[in-house]
């Protein structure tokens, strides 16, 4: 079986480079997540299971669940996920479609999970630093996690920077152990 | 109670604290998406390189072997029960390498170098990756020196050099493991190094050919690995690897070594469940595409370097030595099946063959080695001259007597010239027999190929033939010692060594009984 995220690549590409072209990647943005968080909700997930409905019918229910979110174009774009019976993988796109996005944006997704909370200060210091090490714009969230006991952890996609005293425990347990 | 180990004294945990190295660097990180069977795939890891290890949670340790756009598949390492969906992996950078180097002789150890004889730890002050390409053309040099293996019939009939690889194949239960450890036992004091890869394995069996080595002092000069049949599939995959790269310390650098891989079959039965489960394409016999690629990669590191190379590797600490690794890998037919996927992707890898035969075994010829399907490519340059010189009847007088053999079944009487024929096969056949864990040395295989060439043999009657060699032996190493002993060092054969075994069987014949 093919993974979701191989499957939805297609998809994520063409609606990207559409949106990009038409300069409406924060419109697009928008309305996939719509359509995205929609597609994910428990009754609408059994809905676009369930073989007693046609591809069409789907795709109409999905449209008129979103309304005004969704352009004319966007229609079309799950009339033709409807197709493919591929409505499934609406929450797979739009976060390919991010990704793409911040990518064109040079903008990064980064989670920095910290022992303490940090000062504003910290905050900027820390995106400021991050930002010119990873030659992109930084969008920051913060998390706190005691069991960290000290420092933090930075995440930035498949990036893991270690800086906490478990990770540095943990280390140590290793090597003297080996 | 438990007990401190010495590595636990409060000093050297001091140290190791102090050194350890804690800066936060970047790293690879992904998630476990599925474990299965010991195969684990992964999202993420987007910068994780093929054969790279990979560390999961819990120290355990993975090798990434798919990798595909959207995730990478890796085999555990070890044990794999602690490991959960969701969990991190991380890369580091590093490929699987084991430790090398003289510290490992003596030990048995697994495909990763970890000793498992109980004889404490390995400070092998040198680690070398598993996979490493094969010496190139111009680093080679043509094979002209002999392994003594100390069976009659391989050392007469299908001669090994250094640095050749021979096959030995045959069904189960019939001797090739024998082969193996007697060759082993006959490099004592050769200054050959051994290696012996135990793949897929009863445990009971490796421990019974470890313990052969000892009893026969054959263990100083040998290193074990061993991936038993109880171990992951990726361990028997790496086994011979390990063991070659072991090797490779010894030719690298002027030395030579031997190494046997016992058996080739499970390794690629571990690497087709491999295979299967990480979802690659079956292809005949339901082995990966791959499989002629995992022998010969794996063969060709077994070659003869020329002293360029050597000195070169050493930095020009060894100058004018050739190193070499020798290797016997063992294939296991199925009733005798030599057309089978990996029985013939090997025998066209090596550089000959020696092929055991059921029926031979059955009648009581041990090594059951069939003498006209067993050749040795290479190893002919490499035979010492007094072997050379007397081996020669041999081949063709055991070959004249399989066709009379069978001609003579139905036929009645039969002219004094092929009577004669068939009685000189009948007793080469039985002198070629041999006990396990006796190996004979050079002149002593020199002087019973003298006597079947010059007739001695004719008035022995064919059961006797073996009490007969234990005498003339016996006899020849209390009154002749000199000159095995001169044959032994030089592997020479001229006039007088004729004339003195002419001499010395002319006297036993005459005196001794057996």
């Amino acid at each position: 079986m093919a993974e979701l995220s191989t499957l939805a690549r297609p998809y994520a590409k063409a609606a990207f480079e559409y949106a990009d072209q038409a300069g409406q990647l924060q419109g697009w943005s928008d309305s996939l997540a719509i359509a995205g968080a929609v597609a994910e909700q428990p009754n609408v997930v059994k809905l676009l299971a369930s073989p007693t409905y046609t591809a069409k019918q789907q795709a109409a229910v999905l449209v008129e669940i979103c309304g005004d979110a969704l352009s004319a174009a966007g229609q079309n774009f799950l009339a033709v996920l409807s197709e493919h019976r591929r409505l499934q993988l609406l929450p797979e796109i739009s976060r390919q479609f991010e990704i793409l996005k911040a990518n064109r944006e040079k903008a990064v997704d980064v989670e920095v999970i910290s022992a303490q909370l940090l000062t504003d200060d910290q905050q900027q210091q820390l995106s400021d630093a991050l930002s010119a090490k990873l030659e992109r714009k930084v969008n920051m969230q913060v998390r706190l996690d005691k069991s960290l006991l000290g420092g933090a952890v930075i995440r930035a996609g498949d990036t893991v920077i270690d800086g906490s005293i478990r990770g540095r425990l943990a280390k140590l347990a290793e090597s003297l152990h080996s | 109670m438990q007990q401190l180990n010495p590595s636990e004294i409060s000093e050297i945990i001091k140290s190791r604290i102090d050194n350890l190295n804690v800066s936060s660097e970047a790293q690879n990180e992904g998630t476990i998406v599925s474990v299965s069977d010991g195969i684990i795939r992964i999202h993420g890891l987007a910068d994780v390189m093929y054969g790279e290890m990979i560390e999961f949670d819990g120290g355990v340790y993975g090798m990434a072997l798919n990798l595909e756009r959207d995730s990478v598949g890796a085999v555990v390492l070890g044990d794999y029960q602690t490991l959960a969906e969701g969990q991190k992996a991380r890369c580091t950078g590093r490929v699987l390498e084991v430790p090398v180097g003289p510290e490992l002789e003596g030990r048995v150890v697994d495909a990763l170098g970890n000793p498992i004889d109980g004889k404490g730890a390995i400070n092998a002050a040198l680690t070398d990756p598993l996979e490493k390409v094969a010496p190139g053309v111009i680093d080679r040099q043509s094979v002209d020196q002999p392994v003594q293996i100390g069976l009659k019939a391989i050392d007469a009939m299908v001669p090994i050099g250094r640095g050749q690889r021979e096959l030995i194949i045959g069904d189960r239960q019939i001797g090739k493991t024998a082969i193996a450890v007697d060759a082993i036992i006959n490099q004592k004091g050769s200054g050959i190094k051994c290696i012996y890869v135990a793949i897929g394995q009863k445990a009971s069996s490796v421990a019974a050919v470890v313990r052969k080595l000892e009893e026969h002092g054959a263990m100083e000069h040998t290193i074990v690995v061993a991936a038993t049949a109880s171990d992951p599939a990726a361990m028997q995959y790496l086994a011979p690897f390990a063991g070659c790269t072991m090797g490779e310390y010894y030719r690298d650098r002027g030395q030579d070594a031997l190494i046997i891989y016992d058996d080739l079959t499970k390794q690629a039965w571990a690497y087709r469940q491999i295979s299967l489960l990480l979802k690659r394409p079956p292809g005949r016999e339901a082995y990966p595409g791959d499989v002629f690629y995992l022998h010969s990669r794996l063969l060709e590191r077994a070659a003869r370097v020329n002293p360029n190379y050597v000195e070169k590797f050493t930095n020009g600490e060894v100058k004018g030595k050739t190193g070499s690794l020798t290797a016997l890998p063992v294939i296991e037919t199925q009733a005798g099946d030599v057309s089978a996927f990996v029985p013939t992707n090997v025998i066209s890898i090596t550089d000959g063959q020696i092929f055991l035969e059921a029926d031979m075994f059955n009648a009581g010829v041990r090594p059951a080695m069939n003498a006209g399907v067993s050749v040795s490519r290479v190893g002919g340059a490499a035979q010492t001259k007094i072997i050379k010189k007397l081996s020669g009847g041999i081949r063709t007088a055991l070959a004249q007597y399989r066709e009379l053999a069978a001609f003579s079944q139905f036929a009645s009487d039969l002219d004094e010239a092929t009577k004669a024929q068939l009685d000189h096969g009948q007793r080469v056949t039985e002198l070629m027999k041999q006990k396990q864990y006796s190996p004979q040395s050079i002149a002593e295989l020199g002087l019973m190929l003298y006597a079947a060439d010059n007739g001695y043999l004719k008035t022995v009657e064919v059961n006797k033939i073996g009490d007969f060699e234990a005498a003339v032996l016996s006899y020849m190493k209390a009154e002749h010692s000199d000159l095995m002993k001169q044959i032994n060092d030089s592997g020479s054969y001229n006039d007088d060594i004729a004339a003195g075994f002419k001499a010395a069987l002319d006297k036993f014949v005459s005196t001794q009984t057996w």
